[in-house]
């Protein structure tokens, strides 16, 4: 819980009283609250946080709710999102949830289930934040990687031998030998198999 | 005078008679011809007497003609040719003629004549024919249109009918029908619309004219079947003696429009159902924010007084939030009563200008630095008679539409303008807002003051209809004019206070 305490919680609502009341219930338990009236602003004066979690009306107007997932997702900001609305509309939150919505609950929203909600999404939120850090930390090993190395590892995760990636890239099978010690030094992969599962989730990411 | 007619012989009334006459002996030579018959058949008086009368029969009827001659002189009484069995002549042009003929003997002492009367036939074909085309010609008329005849004589109590009519009653072979078995086949709820047909139709004063609707029940099949009867009541002596008209069976008509009936109501039930769901929708919408708001504020203030040492700040702000909330929610609800029931308006003097300016600062609350407004306001504009919530909403609701036009425009500019709005017979407060947003075409123009007609994705469509409604309610117009250069302009008029 000590990271929640550094995090902040957006709330996107076009109603004033709805936006100030949730804010109290929300800074109640000691989270900082930051509120906007409508998703543009919010997209205009957001700077990246470590960890937070955006609660947001659907049923807004300039952007709806369902439209801001997808301008969250154009612009890869991955904080976790709650919706809420007027009234259960049930295809909607179908699809918010398969766009990667953390939850959908209905106005007037209980406090215990809103603030289960928010604790759901701070913890994903974390979750998050640590993939891309280990994910950027990959990025700047491989970085380091010189052309001909990137070559190597490259054919070496497909599964070729030493010798086949040797006559591939025309060099001998002990300089192959060398090129991938630094390839595994330099990534800290502990042996092939890690290498390759290290590729594969930065690729995925 | 009767001395005086004697005089005449007949040579006179022979040649005066306005049939062609021919006077034949008994060899069948023509004696005499008068001048009708010189100008039927164009041969002068010489040219006819003395020829034979078989030689003005066309050749090919001569031996017809000498057997029916044979036939009178072996018993001669008089006898006519006609009808099917005519005389067919020939005129010096050969051409055949048709006549209807007379043969009479006259026998003096000497010798025997015989007098021919000739009629051309054609006339009398030509009138028979006529009926014939027209009686046709009716038959079909009735047998396409489907209708039927029927002649009710008062007096006898007794309906004459075709045959279609008598199908329609189930009684295929008869040409008459008593009254009371007429009236039998007739459904009962129909028979005292049916009478009350008939006794308007009776009244003198009245043109006569009988139209009704009823059902027949085929006494045979049981099947009902619609009937629609038009006619005319016929007077003798002033007294009405017939009732003469034409049936129709209009039961298939009948039965669409029941069916069409159906679907309309069907139709209507559909949209009030739409009507009453999207209203629904608009009441919870309202409702639904400052009932959220309630909760949440309530549960803070619950949440606090769990606290050892509660925050009373914190408690008079949540308090203070459920009660505005509840309140708000309250007029809201009153508002969309007012605007379902159109009850009374309480309207008072006010502003233009500050209702504006009002309406600017709650926009603003919501939106901060979202647009530019340019303020053109009429600052000797007189005082407005309205209600100022409503005009307030209505301006709330004109901005928040032209800020959500204007998203994507770099520099989003409302211009307000009120001035003295002028005709020739009134003067109004006029106030326009216009925004640099994409605009509004014609097409959309023409409908977006329509109830539920909307171009938001999560809209409902109800708030410029509300608008209109008001602001008609205040005694005022709102209009859109349909620009796309300058972006969408709202007009709205407001009276001046007495």
């Amino acid at each position: 819980m000590n990271s929640l305490h550094k995090s902040i919680v957006f709330i996107i609502d076009d109603d004033i009283a709805v936006r100030d009341s949730l804010t109290m219930m929300i800074e109640q338990v000691g989270l900082n609250v930051q509120s906007f009236p409508n998703a543009w602003i919010f997209l205009n004066t957001y700077r990246p946080v470590s960890f937070g979690c955006i609660i947001v009306d659907v049923q807004m107007p300039l952007m709806d709710g369902l439209q801001f997932q997808e301008e969250l997702l154009r612009r890869k900001i991955v904080l976790p999102l709650i919706f809420l609305t007027g009234h259960g509309d049930i295809p909607m939150s179908v699809r918010a949830m398969k766009a990667g919505a953390l939850d959908f609950l209905t106005k007037p929203v209980i406090r215990e289930k809103l603030l289960a909600s928010i604790n759901t999404a701070l913890l994903e939120a974390e979750k998050r934040t640590i993939a891309i850090m280990r994910n950027e930390q990959i990025t700047l090993r491989l970085s380091k990687l010189t052309t001909r190395e990137r070559e190597v590892m490259t054919l070496a995760i497909q599964g070729l031998s030493n010798k086949e990636i040797a006559s591939c890239l025309g060099i001998s099978h002990r300089t192959v030998e060398i090129y991938k010690s630094h390839v595994m030094h330099k990534t800290g992969a502990l042996n092939l198999l890690d290498l390759t599962r290290i590729i594969q989730r930065h690729n995925l990411d | 005078m009767t001395d005086e007619l004697k005089q005449l012989n007949f040579q006179a009334f022979f040649d005066i008679a306005a049939d062609a006459m021919l006077l034949a002996d008994n060899s069948g030579k023509i004696v005499q011809a008068n001048p009708v018959a010189q100008r039927l058949f164009g041969h002068n008086k010489n040219e006819l007497e003395g020829r034979s009368i078989e030689s003005l029969v066309v050749p090919r009827y001569r031996k017809q003609y000498r057997y029916y001659q044979s036939l009178f002189f072996n018993n001669k009484v008089k006898h006519s040719m006609c009808v099917g069995n005519e005389l067919v002549v020939q005129d010096y042009n050969h051409r055949e003629i048709l006549l209807d003929a007379s043969f009479s003997t006259i026998e003096t002492k000497q010798k025997l004549y015989i007098l021919i009367t000739l009629n051309v036939a054609d006339r009398r074909i030509q009138a028979e024919k006529a009926l014939r085309i027209s009686e046709e010609r009716l038959r079909l008329a009735k047998q396409a249109a489907e209708l039927g005849i029927f002649d009710y004589d008062f007096k006898r109590n007794i309906v004459y009918w075709d045959e279609q009519t008598s199908i329609l009653w189930g009684k295929r072979a008869s040409k008459t029908v008593s009254y009371d078995e007429f009236i039998d086949a007739i459904h009962p709820e129909d028979r005292d619309s049916r009478k009350s047909a008939i006794n308007r139709a009776m009244d003198p004063a009245g043109n006569g004219e009988f139209k009704a609707e009823y059902r027949v029940v085929n006494p045979v099949s049981s099947i009902t079947r619609w009937i629609s009867a038009r006619g005319r009541i016929y007077f003798e002596n002033g007294q009405p003696s017939r009732l003469v008209g034409v049936t129709r069976d209009v039961t298939d008509q009948k039965n669409l429009q029941k069916k069409l009936q159906m679907q309309r109501n069907e139709t209507e039930s559909i949209f009030k159902q739409q009507v009453a769901a999207l209203t629904a929708s608009a009441i919870a919408h309202e409702l639904n924010q400052p009932l959220a708001a309630v909760s949440a504020y309530g549960e803070v203030a619950l949440h606090e007084l769990h606290n050892s040492f509660p925050n009373s700040d914190n408690l008079k702000r949540a308090l203070e939030g459920c009660v505005e909330q509840a309140q708000r929610a309250g007029r809201s609800l009153h508002e969309l009563m007012a605007f379902l029931q159109k009850g009374e308006l309480v309207t008072k003097r006010s502003n233009l200008n500050d209702i504006i300016n009002d309406a600017l600062n709650a926009v603003n609350l919501d939106y901060y630095t979202e647009f530019y407004p340019i303020l053109n306001l009429q600052q000797d504009l007189p005082d407005i008679q309205c209600n100022c919530t409503q005009v307030q909403k209505i301006l709330v609701n004109l901005f928040r539409n032209a800020i959500e036009a204007m998203h994507t425009i770099k520099f989003p500019t409302l211009t307000i303008t009120t001035t003295m709005y002028t005709t020739i017979n009134m003067r109004m407060a006029l106030a326009t807002i216009q925004d640099n947003g994409p605009g509004l075409n014609a097409t959309i123009t023409d409908r977006i003051f329509e109830p539920f007609f909307t171009t938001k994705p999560t809209g409902i469509g109800m708030g410029l209809a509300i608008s209109r409604a008001l602001i008609e309610a205040n005694g005022g117009q709102l209009w859109a004019s349909s620009n796309t250069k300058v972006g969408a302009t709202f007009h709205f008029t407001l009276p001046f206070a007495p």
